[in-house]
């Protein structure tokens, strides 16, 4: 059994010896640097744009700006795989700080720097709108005429009556929660090179998402998808900021000015900043419960910012539907997930994409209502999480759904039960309130609309009917103590096809082409072994090749943790495939029909007489075959409705969870994560190993936007675009107790765990730091000035 | 600007190289002598993608002004192995799976050389301080303790 086994990644050496062929280490014979002139104004029309003298430049070979673009002349090029928003260069117009104006190839980076200083750029500035409510409003600029109000995307999910789920409550209470904008940080930044030849065109990309890059690039350029060409090495991290179109249209058309010359650009951390970045979201949330603590009814607003195009967002605040509202039984449930422009840049996927942004809310606002209803958060969740079986609010039916044993396995390890709990201390609250402060809530239990004023705090709030939690060390200690624990659900993309190629050589060793991309989790090592296990062959007898459009087949992309799921599940049909084939090829030796043969354990044998066999390597040599090649498919053609939420929302859920111990001290404010605890649900684990690191560097990634990350915008520009100042987490930040548990279920599938255990981390902690201190947390990150805060104004 | 004489050994080799005064170390190794093990992930000195060692010690290469490392013997992470074996430290970063997309991996490895020179058996909280100038974004941290661990006990 190849599945299970804990097989060190395939290209270990080169990873330690500094000889992986990244992107970034690309040498091509003639090839030029690439710099981009960038936008100063967050939003301006350009008036003039003048690149003659940087063209004239010794040892410059071309300048692009828009109405340079060939051979399209002066109609500017469009791109966007969900809405054509997007320019190649800005040319009238510019959206936002470090918006890309013109690009120069040069024989070196330091000739092509000087070049753009003669750039001459005239701008115009307009009114700008950062904030997603402001931009909204009726008046606020809009960034693009065809969306006067900002709103490009408006996706709803109705499930069940919610006036009569809220009217059904004890309690109901809304809270208020917002992420800020990240940045993803893959340690190698985004780089892409492009060289056309004979009107073909080859890119190397650093991207998680081949094959849309082909798409995208033949569509902008009007060529067969065959004549565009796209290679992909390993990555040094993607984390979803190269999950999409990035950097790839720019360079190729800067390409097509160099007369066949090859340009490559990679962009400086700073530029990391302006070119994508994770979705700032503002998020209501208002949940009913009955006293015995069953939810009723939920409400979700979600305000994604965009940034100034939409790119990937169609698809995420779509699926951002079905991530919303929790794992949770919900008798009612609205969902509105708005997608708005502002004049920042693109956001786009950041590891555990939407949830994480919705976990901070809902895992947050479920310790909220545990609190008020005098309940332990755990047997709270439990008592209304979903279960194998249930109906989602989708209208689907659940399956492979282990939420129950995520959160128990982490909440056991943390000795969740050995803890004293401030809640078990504390009156429920609805008792003191009795039937008065029950009405109070029910006043504000209108649904939530739009925009609008936000409701003041419940009065259960500020009611006073329940003390602050005890931390875990009682007194006035400087440093108190505190648990906490969350769980998510996330979805795969509900429509999405993989494919790949097997071939078998007369040694019997197997080539696996796939368009998946290793970007260090561990695809390729773990997609041989699926390979070797559906062959019966060892995975040292696979080699794993691509992607490269030329010669691997179609993959959506590499996203969504839905690798090993759909392209494991391409593989099994493929190593299928080819079974028959090697049967086929085995008749005439065995000389029986084919029904009475079967392939497994590297060999065919008789059916009837198992010891009669014949190895691979041996049936194709008798046939004086080569090689044998077989194809393999799986696709999911679901997606549900953007006016209703109802359809098919994913092929399987994804699971995890997490429980911690922190430490807030609190004269400063600072939080250290003491221990950590994680799950995820994994179906079935094809490498331990490799699974093991998914898990616990979620943990770590995760604590980045839980305590740390923010970038901040002043105007429209980014003002700490660097790693001094938008620090990630290092060796000194993670938990010293760090344990993750990878699930698995007796007839499960595959489930991706690239992301699992990362949206739990925020609301873990949060969650903790309110059982030390009674300070809750409403906007990330944590830092210890806002706990120090919040803790002054208790 | 006028270019400079470097006079160095890099990897046991001896160079001479006439470089601008505004090169960065990194920029010469990778672009010069042809050795991408060592990485720009920052370019400020924070993120320890860029480490080699320069007469034994850590440092930042993309702070270090290449003229700088003149006289100097500098260890990339391409002069670890020998005869085709690896590094007991590359070893042991493979036995314990402490990398994932491996960008960070050849700078800690060669901070962790240096740990291990300077303390041989170094606890817990020595190696976390130690490593905390290398960032490694997957979050691989845990592997790379066990592995830093695993070479102070074997190597005493």
């Amino acid at each position: 059994m190849e599945i299970g086994r804990p097989v060190p990644m395939l290209d270990g050496v080169a990873r330690v010896t500094g000889t992986l062929p990244y992107a970034i280490n690309l040498k091509l014979p003639g090839m030029l640097t690439v710099k981009v002139l960038r936008s100063l104004f967050p939003h301006a029309t350009i008036t003039k744009i003048d690149s003659r003298a940087a063209e004239q430049l010794d040892g410059v070979t071309a300048v692009l700006t828009q109405a340079g673009i060939e051979p399209h002349g002066k109609k500017p090029l469009i791109y966007g795989a969900f809405l054509k928003d997007q320019p190649v260069v800005a040319g009238e117009k510019v959206r936002y700080i470090g918006e890309p104006l013109a690009l120069v190839a040069a024989e070196s980076a330091d000739i092509a720097e000087q070049a753009m200083q003669l750039i001459e750029v005239d701008y115009a500035e307009m009114p700008a709108v950062y904030d997603v409510k402001e931009a909204m409003n009726p008046g606020a600029p809009a960034l693009h005429t065809a969306f006067p109000d900002n709103c490009f995307t408006h996706a709803k999910l109705r499930h069940g009556d919610l006036e009569a789920g809220f009217a059904a409550a004890d309690l109901v209470l809304e809270e208020t929660y917002t992420s800020p904008v990240a940045q993803q940080t893959s340690l190698e930044p985004h780089v892409t090179a492009a060289q056309w030849a004979e009107g073909k065109l080859t890119v190397w990309s650093a991207t998680q998402a081949p094959s849309l890059v082909q798409r995208v690039l033949a569509e902008l350029f009007g060529l067969d998808s065959e004549d565009v060409r796209v290679i992909v090495p390993p990555l040094g991290g993607g984390y979803g900021g190269k999950g999409h179109v990035r950097l790839e249209p720019m360079v190729a058309a800067l390409a097509m000015k160099t007369k066949g010359r090859p340009v490559k650009l990679a962009l400086s951390r700073e530029e990391e900043f302006v070119t994508v970045t994770k979705h700032a979201a503002r998020i209501r949330i208002k949940t009913g419960v009955r006293r015995d603590g069953s939810i009723t009814a939920r409400q979700v607003l979600i305000y994604w910012n965009g940034g100034a195009y939409a790119d990937v967002s169609p698809a995420l605040v779509r699926s951002s539907l079905v991530r919303a509202l929790g794992p949770y039984r919900l008798p009612a449930a609205h969902v509105d997930a708005y997608g708005i422009y502002t004049n920042l840049p693109p956001a786009a996927a950041f590891r555990g994409a939407m949830s994480s942004q919705t976990t901070w809310a809902y895992e947050s606002h479920m310790d909220s209502l545990a609190h008020k209803l005098g309940l332990d958060p755990l047997a709270f969740r439990l008592e209304n999480m979903l279960r194998e079986g249930d109906t989602f609010v989708t209208g689907e039916k659940l399956h492979d759904i282990h939420f129950v044993e995520c959160l128990e396995a982490v909440a056991e390890g943390l000795g969740w039960e050995e803890s004293p709990r401030a809640t078990h201390t504390v009156a429920a609250p609805l008792d003191k309130g009795g039937e008065e402060a029950a009405r109070a809530t029910l006043s504000v239990a209108a649904p939530l609309e739009r925009g609008g004023t936000e409701s003041p705090p419940t009065p259960l709030e500020k009611g006073g009917a329940e003390s602050p939690p005890t931390p875990l060390e009682k007194g006035g200690e400087e440093v108190r103590r505190g648990r906490g624990l969350a769980v998510m659900i996330k979805s795969m993309p509900a429509t999405s096809k993989s494919q790949c190629r097997l071939e078998l050589n007369d040694e019997g060793r197997v080539r696996l082409f796939t368009s998946t991309v290793e970007m260090g989790q561990g695809a390729h090592t773990a997609l041989a072994q699926i390979t070797a296990d559906a062959l019966g062959i060892s995975t040292e007898g696979v080699t794993v090749v691509g992607p490269d459009t030329a010669i691997t087949p179609f993959d959506s992309t590499t996203s969504a943790s839905r690798s090993t799921t759909m392209m494991g599940r391409a593989i099994v049909s493929g190593a299928q495939d080819l079974k028959s084939r090697l049967i086929q090829a085995a008749v005439p030796l065995f000389e029986c029909p084919p029904e009475e043969l079967a392939a497994g354990d590297g060999a065919v044998f008789l059916r009837a007489e198992p010891e009669q066999r014949m190895n691979y390597s041996e049936i194709l040599k008798r046939n004086q075959i080569q090689s044998l090649e077989a194809q393999g498919e799986a696709s999911t053609q679901g997606g549900i409705d953007p006016e209703t939420g109802q359809g098919v929302g994913s092929l399987h859920y994804h699971q995890g969870a997490g429980a911690c111990e922190v430490a807030v001290d609190t004269q400063t404010g600072k939080v250290s994560v003491l221990r950590y605890y994680a799950a995820s649900f994994a179906g079935r684990v094809v490498n331990p190993r490799l699974a093991q690191l998914q898990n616990d560097g979620n943990v770590i990634y995760g604590i980045g936007p839980a305590l740390m990350e923010e970038v901040v915008f002043d105007a429209g520009q980014a003002v700490n675009p660097n790693l001094s100042d938008y620090q990630i987490p290092s060796f000194l930040d993670g938990p010293k107790e760090l344990v993750s548990y990878a699930l698995e279920a007796e007839g499960s599938e595959f489930h991706g765990i690239g992301e699992m255990t990362l949206p739990p981390v925020a609301p873990a902690i949060a969650n903790a730091i309110f059982n030390a201190t009674g300070v809750r947390i409403l906007d990330l990150p944590i830092t210890a000035e806002k706990v120090l805060k919040a803790l002054q104004n208790e | 600007m006028n270019d400079d004489q470097l006079n160095f050994r890099v990897n046991g080799e001896t160079h001479r190289l006439v470089v601008a005064p505004n090169r960065t170390l990194l920029e010469v190794l990778r672009d010069e002598l042809g050795l991408v093990g060592a990485r720009e992930g920052c370019s400020i000195g924070m993120c320890g993608a860029c480490t080699v060692l320069v007469d034994g010690k850590a440092i930042s290469s993309c702070l270090l002004l290449a003229v700088q490392a003149d006289g100097s013997e500098v260890t990339t992470v391409e002069g670890l192995s020998r005869d085709g074996q690896l590094h007991p430290v590359q070893q042991a970063y493979i036995d314990h799976a402490a990398f994932q997309c491996a960008y960070c991996t050849p700078g800690f490895i060669l901070s962790t050389v240096a740990l291990l020179q300077e303390y041989p058996n170094p606890d817990e909280e020595t190696i976390r301080r130690y490593l905390s100038g290398n960032l490694c974004r997957c979050g691989s941290y845990e592997n790379i303790l066990r592995a830093v661990k695993a070479c102070s006990s074997t190597s005493n």
